[in-house]
This record gives structure tokens, C-alpha cells and sequence, in this order.
């Protein structure tokens, strides 16, 4: 399988060519174009209570598509998000994970696993979702992110305000906490934030849409 | 004309240097700064067309109006951008052949291309493009704008878009709604639902997100309309 991923970083999508009898996974309504002999499955997600866990508590989609190529020369597919912003490849090794927050996940091989993972009832209050999305490898998943995509490295702890993490290694551990005191919490904007502990990576992005829509609100009427 | 287009694909604007005496047509609202030109308004293209033009036009989506730039002696410049933010690309009008671009996809052309109002029928609703398109006919450049990255396929045989992603397509391919896959079961329940399959050789333009899909995941997070 040949991937590139294009439209960096504000529009990114991943152009991959599927060899044959490759299979591409993906969620619900990320392929924007495809070679028309390409086969699709729909899927539960996991299988069907794994699938509805997903829906409705990790913002995945209910079913996801299984794309193949049954024919014997190499096919194209184009899959995007519905947000405008970057996307990153990342390799699982066997036996490792990578945590992905509700939305981020796009595709990836047909190895690797999908998982719900309870997330800690600090991360459903503030809101990053009380389920994460754990991808189990061998395989290649890609994620994207509303707006850039920053990966930084962790040793010790990190901050990061609450809707701008996208993805972080499973070795690492989130806690909520205000951002300041109680003045500049609730004057400084910043309010609840995400506070990272570990070794490990971690994935920012640069735009959050709950801070989009905190933005329009106020300008509706 | 010289068409430079910078700052895509998320918030692309086009430069374009006109010889003197050059002109250049483009949507109401599109030009953000020019230099050494004049500024005509008219509801048609200077040479042809009447008013029904312009009301036609605006059933494909775009304005009623359209400027005309045309250099003075030192020849002029414009810049061109849109609201959404997006890329812009350049297509080539060839005498013998037409682009049927999205209506609202449409940002400026040359003197030489021809801008109607076009009908695909009522796949079209369906196909979440809107009901009429603009047909790019003559020869000359043309400039489109998208929301997403644009990226061009060219089909030999047959290709799948998914609805909502088509900017522009050479008019040699038709396309017709379907399935994406085998079954109709799979591509419902995947989320992709009907998709335009285009057959034909010709050259397609598509746009790498899709403006509903963004607002479906913004509008929950506004508030609700007042009645």
C-alpha cells in the first residue's frame, strides 16, 4: 500500500494506492474518491456492541469500511475528515497502542485493533469525552485534528488545554485541573486544562470546534 | 494574463497581472485589491448575453452581477479571494470541449470563456451540488475556487466522487448517483450513502472536504435558532 497524505495542514487527505488484495479500514464517510472497482464492506465497528460503545461513547461511527481491491493492478482511494486541518500517519508496533481522543481516528491497516477504553470520569466532565479510542497494532493508523497538528515529546508533565489533545501514547496518564487559580481560570479563558504525566508523545492540534462555536454563539442574533 | 494563485489550500487568493488593455471577468465580491484597472459592472459578459444572463446565474448559485477589469495602459493587477476558506485553482477553457463546475465554484475567467447556466438534472439534488451548475464553454483560463485542497483525477473508464466533493469535470463524463461497492446495505450503513460514479475519459476536479460534513460537526455546538 502507498500512502501520501496532501493538502497539508489546513485541508489534509490521505491518498493511498491498495495494491491487490489489500484491505484499507476507515470510518464511516471518509472516502471522498475511489477507483470504482474497489469493494466495500460495512461493518460493525468492532463487532456490534463493541460498535455501539464506540458510537455513543466514543465518537467513532457505528460501522466502519472495509475497502479491498479484488482486482490484480493497484487501485487509488482519497480519505478526509470533516474538518479542515492536518493529518499524521502514525506506526503501532506489535503489541503497542496508541489513545486517540472521540473523532480523530480516519483509517488504518487492517491489523490493527480497535478498542473502547474507559477514559476516567475527569475526562467526561471536562469534556474530552468519557471514552478514548485505543488502536492496538501491528499496522499504521492515521489520525487528523481540526487545524495543525503538533507532536511533542514528554518527560515529566505537560498542560495542555482541555478539546486541543487529540492523541497520546497509553503509557501516559491525564489529569484535570484548573489552569491557574481561581482568578485566572475563569477570567484568563482558560478555565479546566489537561494536565499529561509521563514519558511519552503526545498530539496537540491547534483549533478546537467547541472554541469555534464558543465564538459564534455570541454572534448568532 | 498571468494568474499566480498563493496561500493554498486553506486560504488561497489569486494574483493576476493583466497586459494593457486586458480584461478579466469575476463574481461580485471576489476582488480584495487591484491596481491600474477600471471597474465595469454589468449583469452579462461585455460582449454577449443580456439580463436574463444574470438572473440566470443566480440560479446557479452565483451573483446576479459581474465585474469586468480591464487594464489601463501600464497594464493592471487584481487580487481575487472568497469568503470560505479554501483553495483556488486555474482551469484551461479549450475551444471544442466545456467544464461544467459547481455552481458557487466559480470565481473569474478570461474575455474568451463563455459562463452559462447548466443542468444536470435532478441527480443533482441528490448528488449534494445543487440543482444547477455553471458551464465553462470558448477558450481561454478560468479560475475556481473550493472548499477543501483541490486535487484533479483524470477518468479513463469509470470513477467514484462522493457526493458533495465535485468542484468541476470536463463535460466528455456524465456521472450518475450510486452505490459505492457491491451493495446498497454496505454503502448505507458506511456513511457514504450515493456517490457519483463518472464514466467517460476526461478530467475531474475535487475538493478534499466538504463545507456540510464541517457544519454537521459545528452546529450542535451552536445554539439553537429563536422562532
Amino acid at each position: 500500500m502507498e500512502t501520501e497524505i496532501y493538502g497539508s495542514p489546513s485541508f489534509a487527505y490521505v491518498d493511498a494506492k491498495l495494491d491487490p488484495g489489500e484491505t484499507i479500514i476507515c470510518e464511516s464517510d471518509a472516502m471522498s474518491t475511489m477507483a470504482a472497482e474497489l469493494d466495500l464492506k460495512a461493518k460493525f465497528n468492532g463487532g456490534f456492541f463493541s460498535g455501539l460503545c464506540k458510537k455513543f461513547l466514543g465518537g467513532e461511527s457505528l460501522f466502519v469500511n472495509e475497502y479491498t481491491n479484488n482486482t490484480d493492478y493497484p487501485l487509488g482511494i482519497t480519505l478526509t475528515q470533516s474538518t479542515p486541518g492536518d493529518i499524521t500517519a502514525y506506526e503501532v508496533g506489535a503489541g503497542q497502542s496508541i489513545c486517540l481522543q472521540p473523532g480523530a481516528y480516519i483509517c488504518s491497516t487492517p491489523e490493527v485493533k480497535l478498542k473502547v477504553r474507559w477514559a476516567g470520569l475527569v475526562s467526561g466532565i471536562s469534556r474530552e469525552g468519557f471514552f478514548k479510542l485505543k488502536a492496538q497494532g501491528p499496522g499504521t493508523v492515521w489520525f487528523g485534528s481540526y487545524g495543525g497538528l503538533v507532536e511533542k515529546e514528554i518527560d515529566g508533565e505537560y498542560i495542555v488545554d482541555t478539546s486541543h489533545l487529540v492523541a497520546y501514547e497509553p503509557q501516559m496518564k491525564l489529569k484535570l485541573q484548573l489552569a491557574g487559580g481561581i482568578f485566572s481560570s475563569f477570567f484568563g479563558g482558560e478555565g479546566l486544562v489537561t494536565r499529561v504525566e509521563g514519558t511519552g508523545k503526545i498530539w496537540i492540534q491547534t483549533r478546537s470546534i467547541s472554541g469555534l462555536a464558543g465564538w459564534i454563539n455570541p454572534r448568532l442574533y | 494574463m498571468d494568474t499566480q494563485i498563493d496561500n493554498g489550500p486553506g486560504a488561497a487568493s489569486a494574483f493576476i497581472q493583466l497586459a494593457p488593455g486586458e480584461t478579466i471577468t469575476s463574481e461580485s465580491g471576489a476582488m480584495i485589491a487591484m491596481n491600474g484597472c477600471q471597474i465595469s459592472t454589468t449583469t452579462h459578459k461585455r460582449k454577449s448575453g443580456n439580463i436574463f444572463g444574470g438572473l440566470k446565474r443566480m440560479l446557479g448559485g452565483e451573483s446576479f452581477f459581474m465585474n469586468h477589469y480591464t487594464a489601463y495602459n501600464e497594464g493592471g493587477e487584481v487580487w481575487l479571494a472568497t469568503t470560505l476558506a479554501g483553495d483556488m485553482a486555474e482551469v484551461n477553457v479549450e475551444a471544442g470541449t466545456k467544464i461544467v463546475v459547481q455552481s458557487g465554484s466559480y470565481v473569474a475567467s478570461e474575455d474568451g470563456v463563455e459562463v452559462n447556466l447548466d443542468w444536470q438534472g435532478f441527480k443533482s439534488l441528490f448528488a449534494k451540488e445543487g440543482l444547477f451548475w455553471i458551464n465553462l464553454s470558448g477558450s481561454g483560463k478560468a479560475i475556481i475556487n473550493s472548499f477543501g485542497a483541490i486535487y484533479t483525477i483524470d477518468c479513463d473508464g469509470e470513477y467514484i466522487v462522493d457526493t458533495g466533493h465535485i468542484v468541476a469535470f470536463e463535460e466528455t463524463l456524465s456521472f450518475k448517483l450510486s452505490k459505492a461497492g457491491k451493495s446498497w446495505l454496505s454503502s448505507i450503513l458506511g456513511g457514504e450513502g450515493l456517490v457519483c460514479k463518472f464514466s467517460g475519459t476526461g478530467r475531474i476536479w475535487v475538493q478534499s472536504h466538504h463545507a456540510s460534513n464541517f457544519g454537521h460537526s459545528l452546529g450542535p455546538l451552536l445554539r439553537p435558532r429563536k422562532q
